[in-house]
């Protein structure tokens, strides 16, 4: 039994089947239940715990369909249309199911039916006899008119209700007026409550289900007549799933960008490993070269018993043939050999390792450019860049550097400097050139202060004494009226 | 004895010769096989960059990787696309790289070199040792992709590379128009090594970098000597110290 704290003091939170023999039900007191049977094995409830386990629980069923979904705290809705062939039927499946979940030491109910409504009613009230009940699809009318209305998924006001006037088995609401239901509740949302359940229950209202995972576009299934234990199993096993899937989407002239890779254990663990490319790909060996870095991870254990792997965000291939020669084509760059590089280099160093600079049309120096992940496609090489601006220092540094300079007021260049500790003579100077504040993006109004507003640059092209060349600016000007005075940064250096 | 005999007996197979590598300046540098170039100081890094860039203008045309260390980006910079423009005649494609560890970046050279989907590979890492320069040696000849690396001024001892450059920047060229301006950049570059032409181990080039033309000249000792002489300092009433 597990008890855990409410508003009344510690309750039974659950009960096993030797405690409930014995009278004991979720939500009695716990000195209740202990008075009745003194040798109660009684621990703490672990509710976050359970919940991981249960999605843990969630993922492996991904073995036996993709789409599942949890069912309130206790429960796990699978969707089998599909899937159950692969198990030769879904009397066959729901055993297969039953069995593994016992030898993993988990109590269940397992009820197959066609809508989600009466698989739950029937899987939650349908019986203790642990063997799997199969409603077939149509028959919902007949199969659920004997369960009691608390299978419904009502709110315990209704189901009290429902109960004084005496309707305590779903049959009954079948042949009840609609309206003469509606007016006994208080507020029509809660009979509007019962009548959703019940036409869910019965198939007339389609109910969305919202999978855990979203559901892959393709998948391929290599189940292992014998539990694989050695990594080179594994490994075997992704390469033949991988050839299945350059035949299977090359005949539909497809690719993936996204591919997850699920091993099942036979103890209940899943592990999964998942790549990314930067297009879309379907060739067997660039597919092994994306797994080939982490494929270690997946640790055979006591033995992989059905091998998944997914493809996610498909999309029609780039099925263009490369030039015939490098001096005919237009542009040298290859983007389908460049994003293969960039897939393997993302799948051993991290997701977004390789990126590309990209120009702005802004003033700002600092914020002119910046990185994106690299997705497959160059940008032009000319995009973004403007002629008409001064030299650019070769480097710039990631951020500008505050320096101790000494400068003729009010807007002379600095004649020496301290950057990074060392004292810089300047020998010669170039500027000002003046960037002004993007003036545009602080409107009156938007700004609470105007010494919060950014101040006008003064960028110089400075040398010193050793031939080292700086890019500095002095931030504000000494009659700008900010009060504090202008400050000097280091913002890039010059070849 | 038809072809494909040949073949199996090995009397014939594919030869894919290695470029020329030219024995002038730059020494095959960005066109053909490994090449290091280091800081001759700390802080040089800047000349450095504008060295490579200025020697690689004439690079075979296509996708650069620039690879680094993050901790060496966060210290020097990064390279700016404003730049890369201004010194290159037809703008590269680049694509940035960042590691955490050398091993990493090293990785990724190698693999970028294999791939044969880049034309140049620039990396900036803090060391490579013999062994790390040799297999990179051996896989830019074989697959016919120059690389640079561009090393703090602690790069010292043995490698593989074709050549080390150390650069020093020196003061800059008269300016035509405003004698106290900075001109055009100039730098001290010194071959340290060089195993295409060992004789020019040790040789020094003083070059100045014209972006106009984007033209790189060699200047005479002479020229490259003292900057121009300034005009007699003005008197300066206010000099204050402004933080």
């Amino acid at each position: 039994m597990l008890h855990e704290k409410s508003a009344h003091g510690l309750t039974v939170a659950a009960a096993n089947a030797a405690a409930k023999l014995a009278g004991i039900h979720a939500g009695m007191r716990f000195s209740d239940a202990r008075a009745s049977l003194p040798a109660l094995m009684a621990e703490e409830i672990d509710r976050e715990a359970d919940a991981r386990a249960l999605r843990l629980l969630a993922r492996w069923m991904n073995g036996y369909s993709p789409l599942v979904s949890l069912d309130g705290e206790d429960g796990l809705l699978l969707e089998t249309t599909g899937c159950d062939h692969l198990f030769g039927g879904e009397a066959a499946m729901a055993v297969s199911l039953s069995g593994r979940l016992t030898q993993t030491g988990y109590t269940h109910q397992i009820a197959v039916a066609g809508t989600p409504g009466a698989a739950q009613a029937l899987a939650r009230y349908g019986g203790t006899e642990s063997a799997p009940q199969i409603l077939p699809s149509g028959a919902e009318r007949s199969g659920l008119c004997e369960l009691p209305v608390q299978a419904l998924r009502l709110s315990p006001e209704a189901t009290t209700l429902l109960r004084r006037f005496g309707l305590t088995r779903i049959g009954q609401l079948y042949e009840i007026d609609r309206k003469a239901l509606t007016r006994r509740f208080r507020s029509r949302q809660a009979a509007d409550a019962v009548c959703l359940r019940l036409d869910q229950a019965l198939g007339l209202r389609l109910e969305p289900v919202a999978p855990l995972r979203p559901p892959p576009e393709h998948a391929w299934r290599l189940a292992c007549p014998e539990p694989l234990t050695q990594a080179a199993g594994v490994e075997a096993g992704l390469q033949q799933l991988a050839e299945t899937l350059y035949a299977d989407l090359s005949g539909k002239g497809l690719g993936a960008q996204h591919f997850v890779f699920t091993a099942f254990h036979s103890d209940g663990q899943v592990s999964d490993v998942s790549a990314q490319a930067a297009r879309p790909v379907r060739a067997a060996d660039h597919i092994l070269r994306l797994f080939r870095e982490k494929i270690g991870k997946i640790d055979p254990g006591f033995g992989i018993d059905l091998l998944l792997l997914e493809a996610l965000r498909t999309g029609p291939m780039d099925m263009g043939s490369r030039p015939l020669s490098g001096d005919l084509a237009a542009t040298s760059v290859d983007e389908v050999a460049l994003s293969a590089l960039a897939d393997r280099i993302n799948a051993r160093l991290g997701d977004g390792t390789v990126s590309l600079t990209l120009t702005d049309a802004r003033h700002a120096p600092d914020k002119a450019e910046r990185r994106i992940p690299f997705t497959g496609e160059m940008p032009s090489a000319e995009a973004g860049l403007r002629d008409m601006q001064g030299l650019r220092p070769v480097r710039m540094l990631g951020w500008a550097e505050r320096v101790d300079v000494i400068a003729q007021v009010p807007d002379g260049p600095p004649l020496s400097f301290v950057w990074r500790r060392v004292l810089r003579r300047v020998v010669r100077s170039d500027g000002p050139e003046r960037i002004a504040p993007e003036w545009w993006l602080h409107l009156p109004g938007q700004a609470a202060r105007p010494a919060a507003l950014p101040r006008t640059r003064d960028y110089y092209r400075i040398e010193d004494a050793e031939g080292r060349r700086y890019w500095v600016f002095r931030e504000g000007l000494y009659d700008d009226g900010r009060g504090q005075l202008p400050e000097w940064f280091v913002q890039g250096l010059f070849a | 004895m038809d072809i494909a005999t040949l073949k199996t007996k090995g009397l014939l197979r594919a030869v894919s010769a290695a470029p020329a590598m030219p024995a002038a300046f730059p020494f095959g540098l960005g066109l053909a096989g490994l090449h290091e170039v280091a800081e001759a100081g700390y802080g040089d890094r800047a000349a450095v960059t504008g060295f490579v860039l200025a020697a690689t203008r004439q690079a075979k045309q296509g996708a650069w990787l620039w690879i680094s260390q993050t901790k060496l980006a966060g210290d020097l910079g990064h390279v700016s696309q404003a730049a890369l423009r201004q010194m290159q005649a037809v703008m590269p494609q680049r694509l940035n790289v960042e590691t955490r560890t050398l091993a990493e970046a090293l990785w990724a050279v190698e693999e970028a070199v294999v791939s044969g989907a880049v034309s140049l590979v620039i990396a900036e890492v803090e060391a490579a040792d013999f062994t790390a320069t040799r297999r990179l040696t051996l896989a830019s000849g074989r697959y016919g992709v120059p690389v640079i690396l561009m090393m703090p001024q602690t790069c010292e001892g043995a490698t593989a590379a074709a050549t080390r450059w150390r650069i020093r920047p020196r003061p800059s060229a008269p300016n035509r128009y405003d004698p106290q301006a900075p001109g055009n950049p100039r730098w001290r570059a010194v071959l340290e090594r060089c195993r295409t032409a060992p004789n020019a181990t040790g040789a020094s080039f003083d070059l100045e970098w014209n972006d106009e033309t984007l033209s790189l000249s060699v200047v005479s000792g002479l020229a490259a000597g003292p900057a121009a002489p300034r005009p007699a300092e003005r008197e300066t009433p206010a000099r204050r110290r402004a933080s």
